[in-house]
């Protein structure tokens, strides 16, 4: 698929494009992608140009199978419909993903934990919080009804807990209320279970769960970076018995697209700094 | 036969939401947000409110910094890239001085599709597993506001039941959202009531149905007979709608499809400013109080809402600065 000669050097890419790119890799071509704001969509968008033409767009706000000619700011914004099959609304997005139609959404948090459990609503004790985020949005519904949810996450041993502050999007083991007992995903949803988080793309690296225990395991470092130290940014044990190498480094026509095509204005990726630049 | 008796003034339709009013709105995040009432509430020195919506944003941010809402009951609220969070709701929540109610999103539109409907709840299989659903997290409850006093508060955050019909497990009862007042802001309404939405109508149809009374704030009150000779593009009749004032730039610093973009500068420099108490005084004197909705658009000046402006062909601004380029 990509040519050696293709590929870019360190220097010629930033983390974020190698995370865009990484996470654009994730989409397989005529799956229905529930897009979130900010990185998810350039990778989407990205996805679309490159490797999956035929992908259909949701976006929660009430855009079915958009095509934007540019970069939406939030998925509210009118860029979403230009070229869009249907303009509807919420509750259209929601049952639509609800009914089954969605095969992958994307995804991003505070803190995750071991399972995949994911926070965006407080940190600290949830009735007298440090600090209130933005709560839930869309997080914990696009994960529960796709078949697979890809999270893109900053990487500090601190957004990476034994157990975040609240779960607000579900992860492969869970939470059975009201007794709050620790149960698998598969248990709990029955005949609603399509699958749960399939990866997380952090700053350090990407990483995977074993369907079977849940755990989260570390399959690729980011260039620079050991399989060691990313387990030193957890603080729950991580499993680095299956790295199987380096993150793939971008393309220089994936840089392109990014860059000159998706977000020339720079509103989510900053270009890279020329080589040789001060500063 | 027409209709005017419902066209009221921004001040009128504020005096319609009392104190202590469960109220919604139209819109999504940063788009559609009717600010030009919400601005008009807070100088009317509005208190008490009940804040419950599909998902929040800065509307919800001034109400809640100016002290008008007791209560927030809601999945989201921030300014999208132009502010990570609402630092105003964080602010309260952590002293203590509001009370809040996290769903999932889903969840929230399933409620208001509830209300909409006359339906008491609806099913969902959604967030199960998640803190949204621990009962120790039922906020409402927990402030003793579920003892029926209030007949629209449900009596719990929520119910599980196990399919009864087709044996498919265990299923999530939300209720009903039941709104005193819902305020719209749109493009276009008829002098009767009937509303034209463009482009994503997020939840407005439900939110106006949710509520006893709906005020909805457009940026052009247009003849009913211009509406009614395309009735496939309108959204919400006639009789659903109680009041209608016209409120051109009426959602700004948010955005309106078609007519113009959300103002980012605008957002980022609230969300800075207002971290703190004292900060967003500061931003309540300047861009709230002692300026009336022709002043507060005078002061952001032609320029800047020229910049604002969309698009015809493309429903967005082309000039606006969105980015570092």
């Amino acid at each position: 698929m990509t040519s050696a000669r293709d590929t870019a050097q360190p220097d010629e890419y930033t983390l974020a494009d190698l995370m865009t790119v990484a996470a654009a890799r994730e989409v397989r071509d005529h799956e229905v992608v529930f897009a979130g704001t900010g990185m998810p969509m350039i990778s989407i968008m990205l996805a679309q140009k490159t490797h999956a033409p035929n992908l259909k767009l949701i976006f929660e706000a009430g855009t079915l199978d958009g095509r934007p000619r540019e970069l939406p700011t939030s998925v509210g914004d009118p860029r979403c419909e230009v070229g869009a099959s249907v303009a509807s609304g919420l509750y259209e997005a929601f049952s639509i993903a609800q009914r089954g139609y969605v095969d992958l959404g994307f995804l991003g948090g505070a803190e995750v934990d071991e399972y995949g459990n994911v926070n965006t609503t407080s940190i600290g004790d949830y009735l007298n919080p440090l600090l209130r985020l933005t709560g839930s949005g869309g997080n914990p519904d696009i994960n529960s009804f796709s078949q697979r949810t890809v999270y893109i996450m900053v990487h500090e041993k601190r957004r990476f807990p034994k157990h975040v502050s609240y779960i607000t999007s579900p992860g492969w083991r869970v939470k059975k209320w009201p007794s709050g007992e620790w149960v698998h995903r598969r248990e709990l949803y029955g005949s609603a279970f399509r699958g749960g988080p399939s990866a997380v793309i952090s700053t350090a690296g990407v990483f995977r769960f074993d369907e079977e225990t849940g755990r989260m395991y570390l399959e690729t470092c980011h260039p620079g970076k050991t399989p060691e130290e990313i387990r030193e940014l957890c603080e729950f044990d991580l499993d680095i018995s299956r790295v199987i190498g380096e993150t793939l480094a971008p393309t220089h026509e994936e840089i392109r697209l990014i860059h000159e095509v998706l977000d020339p204005e720079e509103i989510f990726l900053p270009r890279p700094k020329k080589r040789g630049s001060a500063g | 036969m027409t209709d005017r008796s419902k066209q009221i003034t921004l001040s009128e339709a504020a005096e319609i939401i009392k104190d202590g009013t469960i109220l919604s709105f139209s819109g999504f995040t940063i788009w559609r947000r009717p600010c030009a009432l919400v601005y008009e509430l807070i100088r009317q020195k509005r208190r008490h409110l009940h804040l419950i919506e599909v998902n929040s944003g800065p509307h919800s941010e001034f109400l809640i910094g100016a002290g008008c809402v007791d209560v927030w009951e809601s999945c989201w609220i921030g300014h999208e890239l132009y502010g990570k969070y609402g630092a105003n709701l964080a602010r309260k929540v952590r002293q203590k001085e509001i009370v809040y109610e996290d769903y999932s999103h889903a969840e929230m539109a399933f409620r208001f599709q509830a209300a909409a409907s006359g339906m008491p709840f609806m099913a969902t299989q959604t967030s199960l597993g998640t803190d949204i659903h621990n009962p120790e997290y039922d906020m409402l409850a927990r402030a003793g506001l579920r003892n029926g006093k209030n007949p629209k508060i449900p009596r719990k955050k929520y119910e599980f039941v196990d399919d009864p019909f087709f044996g498919d497990g265990r299923q999530t009862l939300v209720p009903a959202a039941k709104v005193d007042v819902s305020v719209l802001a749109v493009q276009q309404v008829g002098e009767e009531g009937t509303v034209r939405i463009a482009g994503q109508f997020f939840t407005d149809p439900e939110v106006c149905r949710a509520a006893d009374i709906t005020i909805v704030v457009a940026e052009e009150i247009v003849p009913e007979d211009y509406l009614r000779r395309e009735s496939h593009l309108n959204k919400i009749p006639s009789f659903q709608v109680d009041y209608v004032v016209e409120g051109p730039w009426g959602a700004h610093p948010t955005g309106m499809f078609g007519f113009y973009d959300v103002d980012g500068e605008f957002l980022r420099n609230f969300y800075m400013q207002t971290r703190s108490q004292e900060g967003f005084n500061e931003f309540a004197k300047e861009w709230i109080f002692g300026l009336n909705h022709d002043g507060y658009l005078n002061k952001l000046g032609v320029p800047r809402l020229a910049r604002l402006k969309a698009n015809t062909a493309l429903h967005y601004s082309t000039r606006v600065e969105r980015g570092k380029k």
